[in-house]
């Protein structure tokens, strides 16, 4: 199985974080906002969704915590950590610069 | 800091991995009800909205595991698991486990041994506490023009009194500096005169290694104050257990160590021998050394190396600054002598340092550790076979985990840890065995070495962390090595042909696997070829060694050794003693010759000179013999030319010399030798001689058993040899009681002598024992370097053969018989064997000449050894393939081509 490529890989991260930077969210949950608030553009597979969760809980980024879910179902809560807060405002900011030297780049020809 | 916060998370995941697991499943399962709760709100039946999110999930589990991967423990938990299974697979074939486990634990317990006799020696410390602060100096000598005279006893790096007592008064870095000299042989007199060995020693050499007495007191520094004042000894506890049988009131009392009584004022504590290898039974200053060795100065002589020193570094010196600092006060040593350049060297301070003794053993140590290495290579490459044969047979087991999705490097780790197992079994039983047994066998190897009894080892041959971790290392090692490969091999695996095919021909693995098989045998047989060529050479040594003619004959002689010089005579009292023994020993009844020679034929008493040819100056080193002018006679040397010393030249002592064969050839090479002169003398000195030439007889090995063609030269017992001679008396028929009887007559003159009393022919073993030795080592080594050495030639055939049935059943039906297909197979098991015949033929030659030193004249080519163990390694091959190619011979082709 191949692994993603970097930049999907940290893309996908910098994705889960900011999602669940607002409020503890689960797996379903965290894949459905993304998926609405891209305007339906981005789906989130399963297969990279979980260990991307697993991975970030490892290194601290965000914990996760068993609550009831809307319908009364455990279900597995994630949360922004305090360090996982700093490393996205970082990683934000690094995206924000890179995506607007990409757009500088390939507006260029206009 | 972030790593810190991630401990309990990695802990967490480690140990609740159950719960872990099941939170992993809920979570999946509650995705799924989300997933499958859309699809039916879009319209779709459960079923179908269930086979919809399934289908989107893609794989369930690898799923799961991808997440459990992430957690970064797995690693741990595959080793759990790798060694679980490997546990299994090896229960599994008990025979191949068994096997395996004991020839690694044969190696590795060999090697351990070894390192362990060889660790306790030159790497661990001195016995005593804080040993990590003690520093032995060792001085070198250089001279800015010309060698600068120089008497050495025991070792060149030693110093002389009044070298040490500037060093210790100098010195800004030691908080004690002491001086020792050991190896003292002496007589230690009671109802029966005995050799004991001791070490003299500065007064401060038990405060300087923080040794505390077991009873009574150690030096005080008056005892070192005036030369011969001080008559006091220190005993060992394991002589004052031994030889004074505990005795409680021995303080105080006196003992006679070579005729002067000393007070016992102290017991050493138990395990304490000195700071040599070789156990010390007693201590006494280095001021009595008159009473040791009467013959020479030791106190006077500013010239004369014979003090070891170690120093204990002040708290907070470093080496660099005590190397510095010691420096400095060597180059005040300089003026003593004009164009002396002296320098220290600082060593950590271990029973080997001193240099003499320290290169040697370190060299045969190296030696022997190479030689067990190379039987644990073997081993290594006996296990790898069968790995290989095995991983064949698993091939299909292989294939199904890299289908189902098993990365490669994730079985290459547990086909390793199956190996990292069966290594450490053995390594363990290695290990073990070693730990109980190496004091025992380093006992019984040195009661079979000709030792004198006093001598005895301070070596304490029990493990330590070096030993457990160079077998713990040797163990990781040979896992590495014999594992490796055949997991890097079994995992590269063509699937499809893999899971298609049954194991009987499958051309592309069978190849390189082969090929891999090949090089592992050539290996082995020339690992093999080594070994066995090195014990062939050693054992044609001993076989010479016990039947070589020594050049002289030693029926009915009996020599007497005893060392009156040593003993305090002067050369007056000595003659008059040597006279009325003369006198006695012939009026034995049945002695018809009595012989005087300061060396005994072949015994461990050399006396070297240099000499040079008059006018020209270049300078022999010679061993020489004072010898009455019967000595020729009575061993039957014969006299080629001119003849031997007269009486009046033996009374006086005149200059004139007697030389072997070879020596005159040597020297004046086709010239008459008689009445020329060499030059004789110590060039350091510049004091020169000239002895005439008065004759020549054949070559004899009387210094070295295996050569008599080194320089040699004979001259008369005069005078000034006197207190030097010894004895032997030849008997007109064998006179199974003159020991006794000379003993009995010595003992009469003198009761307080130490002397030693044997046929000459005795003197033999002593040349034997050690060959002997070695040679039953090696010997053992070889037959085990054989038996490894053809069952991997054993396997690699019947291997090869049982993967080739059906081309062999083929061929026999295409008509070829049995005797080709016999030839097929045994051609093809032949090559490898015969490129590691050879490998292993060019290694020893060029590796024989570092033990030709024990080979008694054997070339270390010897074209014997070279020519029948290479034929008998052959021939055991043959024997090793033609078995399984006998089977080759009985394959039935019909049954063979329907075997698919």
């Amino acid at each position: 199985m191949g692994k993603p490529t970097d930049l999907v890989q940290g893309t996908l991260d910098l994705l889960i974080m900011r999602t669940v930077a607002l409020e503890p969210m689960h797996g379903w949950g965290i894949a459905q906002r993304i998926h609405l608030v891209s305007k339906n553009t981005l789906q989130v597979r399963q297969g990279a969704l979980y260990p991307a969760l697993h991975r970030l809980e490892q290194q601290g980024w965000i914990r996760a915590e068993w609550r009831d879910s809307e319908n009364n179902r455990r279900a597995k809560y994630y949360s922004l950590t305090r360090a996982g807060k700093k490393y996205l405002e970082k990683e934000q900011a690094n995206w924000e610069r890179l995506s607007s030297a990409i757009g500088l780049v390939l507006n260029m020809a206009e | 800091m972030r790593w810190l916060a991630k401990i309990p998370l990695r802990l967490n995941s480690l140990l609740r991995r159950p719960a872990a697991d099941g939170e992993l499943d809920d979570e999946m399962s509650f995705h799924l009800e989300h997933e499958i709760a859309s699809h039916m709100a879009a319209g779709l039946s459960l079923a179908e909205a269930r086979r919809a999110a399934l289908l989107k999930f893609g794989g369930l589990d690898q799923l799961k595991e991808e997440c459990r991967d992430m957690r970064r423990t797995n690693y741990i938990h595959d080793l759990m698991q790798d060694r679980r299974y490997a546990l299994r697979m090896l229960r599994k074939s008990p025979g191949f486990t068994a096997i395996a486990v004991l020839t690694l634990a044969l190696g590795i317990g060999a090697n351990t041994a070894i390192f362990t006799i060889l660790n306790s020696a030159a790497l661990r410390l001195l016995p005593v506490p804080h040993a990590n602060q003690l520093i032995t100096v060792g001085q070198q000598i250089r001279g800015t023009h010309g060698p600068i005279h120089r008497n050495v006893h025991d070792d060149n790096s030693f110093v002389s009194y009044s070298e040490y007592q500037v060093y210790a008064k100098q010195n800004r870095v030691f908080s004690a500096l002491l001086a020792y000299s050991a190896f003292t042989e002496t007589t230690l007199v009671t109802d029966k005169p005995r050799p004991i060995m001791g070490t003299l020693a500065s007064c401060n050499y038990f405060d300087a290694l923080e040794i505390r007495p077991e009873r009574g007191r150690f030096f005080s520094d008056s005892d070192c104050v005036a030369a011969g004042e001080s008559a006091v000894v220190v005993l060992s506890d394991s002589a004052w257990r031994g030889t004074f049988g505990s005795d409680p009131a021995i303080i105080g009392k006196a003992i006679t160590l070579n005729r002067t009584p000393f007070r016992v004022i102290g017991i050493a504590p138990p395990g304490f021998e000195g700071t040599v290898a070789v156990a010390s039974a007693f201590w006494s200053p280095l001021t009595m050394v008159k009473a040791f060795r009467p013959a020479t100065d030791f106190l006077g002589d500013n010239y004369l190396s014979w003090l070891a020193m170690i120093g204990r570094l002040k708290p907070g010196v470093s080496t660099r600054q005590a190397n510095a600092n010691m420096n400095v006060v060597a180059s005040g040593l300089n003026s003593l002598q004009s164009g002396r350049v002296t320098t220290v060297t600082l060593n950590g301070a271990n029973l080997l340092s001193m240099p003499s003794l320290r290169t040697p053993m370190l060299i045969i140590g190296g030696i022997i550790l190479a030689a067990v290495g190379l039987v644990l290579l073997l081993a290594c490459a006996n296990i790898a076979n069968l790995l290989l044969a095995r991983a064949a047979g698993r091939r299909k087991e292989i294939a199904v985990r890299l289908t189902v999705g098993a990365s490669r490097g994730r079985l290459i780790r547990q086909l390793l840890t199956e190996s990292l197992l069966l290594a450490f079994l053995g390594g363990i039983a290695g290990a073990l065995a070693s730990y109980w047994s190496v004091a025992a066998l380093f006992r019984f190897t040195m009661s079979h070495l000709p030792t004198g009894p006093e001598l005895a080892f301070a070596l304490h041959l029990n493990s330590d962390w070096r030993t457990w971790s160079y077998a713990f290392i040797l163990s990781v090692a040979t896992a590495c090595f014999f594992g490796l490969a055949p997991a890097l091999r079994a995992s590269r695996v063509d699937l499809t042909l893999a899971m298609k095919e049954d194991g009987a021909h499958s051309q592309t693995g069978t190849i390189s696997s082969g090929r891999m098989r090949n090089i592992l045998v050539g290996v082995q047989v020339s690992v093999c070829m080594l070994l066995l060529l090195a014990s062939g050479l050693l054992l044609h040594g001993l076989y010479r060694a016990q039947t070589v003619n020594p050049g002289f004959q030693m029926n009915n002689v009996e020599g007497a050794a005893f060392d009156l010089s040593g003993a305090g005579y002067t050369s007056e009292r000595a003659s008059a003693f040597q006279q009325q023994l003369r006198q006695r020993l012939a009026s034995l009844p049945g002695v018809d010759q009595v012989v005087q020679a300061t060396c005994i034929p072949l015994s461990n008493q050399h006396n070297m000179t240099g000499f040079s040819k008059s006018g020209n100056s270049k300078q022999y080193e010679v061993e020489y013999n004072n010898v009455s002018s019967n000595f020729f006679h009575v061993l039957g040397i014969p006299v080629l030319q001119g003849r031997t010393f007269s009486d009046a030249e033996e009374r006086s002592g005149a200059h004139v010399v007697v030389l072997s064969q070879s020596t005159a050839r040597r020297l004046f090479a086709d010239q008459n030798p008689l009445g020329q002169t060499v030059q004789g003398g110590d060039s350091y000195l510049g004091k020169f001689v000239p002895w005439q030439v008065i004759g020549v007889v054949a070559d004899a090995q009387v210094a070295n058993l295996g050569n008599s063609t080194k320089l040699y030269l004979y001259e008369p017992a005069g005078p000034a040899q006197q207190a030097d001679l010894n004895v032997m008396v030849h008997t007109a028929a064998a006179a199974p009681t003159i020991g006794k009887e000379i003993d009995t007559i010595v003992g009469g003159m003198d009761p307080a002598l130490n002397t030693t009393i044997g046929p000459l022919f005795e003197v033999l073993e002593f040349w034997r024992q050690p060959a002997r030795v070695v040679s039953v080592f090696s010997g053992i080594l070889g037959t085990l370097a054989l038996l490894l050495a053809s069952l991997g030639i054993y396997g690699m055939v019947s291997y090869g053969v049982s993967r080739r049935v059906r081309e062999i059943g083929i061929r026999m039906a295409l008509g070829a018989d049995n005797r080709d297909v016999m030839w097929l197979v045994i051609r093809q098991a032949m090559t490898p064997v015969l490129v590691g015949m050879l490998a292993g033929i060019v290694l020893c030659a060029a590796a024989s000449s570092i033990f030709s030193a024990i080979l008694f004249g054997v070339s270390p080519l010897d074209p014997g050894s070279f020519i029948s163990m290479p034929l008998f390694l052959l021939g055991v091959a043959l024997l090793a393939s033609y078995i399984p190619a006998r089977r080759a011979m009985r394959v039935d082709p019909m049954i063979a081509l329907r075997y698919e």
